[in-house]
């Protein structure tokens, strides 16, 4: 099943910033690749919505960004700053305590596996 | 690992700036994103111009510099206030249709019932002739139809913030990067 655009939109930045928590330093296609990989294609993120945020979270100073060559073209890495850590676990504890609150508001069982 | 020769990642480049992407840094991270893409296919022995018609299409849903759009809206929106057109339109003319009309409803609720609730014409004529150059200001913004570029294009939104105080960003893309 794949997730509607609305509910992965509201959750890009935090994705992102976790990703970057457990990655260090990730260029844009690999970005795209480890969320594929990490919810069995059931996530994807496009490449309109995906770089606009991290351009937003490089001018927030949430991310900071160092360039390598590839033969002729630049691959742009992406990493987090101080305050960019510090906002990735503030975003994913907002996001698990919404969850909650969804799984009581919804009344959903939590699956066991 | 098949790799792009400079001739064509000039090219990809050269179409990327041509279709509208201006942001340097966009451009770059979009020609890194569409070269690993095309070197994983070109791997399997395909022409490298269907493939990168293929990929870049796959980008997008009506034009790449949707992405530029949506990039600079994120960017300019940050520490200002966003209001879609007719959320603008609502505040103007509150801002400059408004105290005419609360100046005319506090007469009425002041003047009570043994004074008539007529609206006299002394409450009126200023009314009428304050707010009317006010609002056909508003009505041409409001309905200037696209084909002669309005100052305030449909589905634009509008910034509120500090220099510039007002900042309007045509038509963006928001929904068709969804695709």
């Amino acid at each position: 099943m794949n997730y509607s655009t609305e509910l992965v939109k509201g959750t890009l930045k935090t994705i992102i910033l976790k990703l970057l928590v457990d990655n260090k330093k990730m260029y844009g296609y690999e970005i795209t690749q480890k969320v594929k990989e990490l919810t069995l294609d059931r996530i994807q993120i496009t490449e309109g919505a995906l770089y606009p945020t991290l351009h937003a979270l490089e001018a927030d100073k949430l991310v900071t960004t160092e360039t390598e060559y590839i033969g002729k073209r630049i691959r742009k890495y992406y990493s987090l700053s101080p305050s960019g850590k510090a906002q990735a676990r503030e975003k994913v504890k907002e996001l698990a305590s919404f969850m909650d609150t969804m799984i009581a508001l919804l009344d959903i069982k939590p699956k066991l596996t | 690992m098949y790799f792009l020769n400079e001739q064509q990642i000039d090219f990809i480049l050269g179409d990327i700036n041509a279709r509208g992407v201006r942001l340097e840094s966009l451009q770059y991270d979009l020609l890194d994103h569409i070269c690993v893409i095309i070197e994983q296919k070109l791997e399997k022995e395909e022409d490298f111009e269907p493939c990168y018609e293929a990929t870049i299409k796959s980008f997008y849903r009506q034009e790449l510099r949707e992405i530029e759009d949506e990039t600079r809206f994120l960017l300019a929106r940050r520490n200002r206030l966003t209001l879609s057109r007719s959320q603008f339109f609502l505040l103007l003319f509150t801002i400059f249709i408004g105290p005419f009309v609360s100046y005319d409803l506090a007469w009425l609720v002041t003047s009570g019932p043994e004074a008539g609730w007529n609206i006299p014409l002394q409450v009126w004529a200023p009314t009428v002739v304050y707010s009317l150059f006010p609002l056909l200001i508003l009505l041409v913004l409001l309905l200037t139809p696209e084909r002669l570029d309005p100052l305030i294009p449909a589905k634009s939104k509008v910034l509120l913030g500090i220099r510039p105080f007002i900042k309007i960003i045509p038509r963006y893309s928001r929904v068709k990067l969804d695709r």
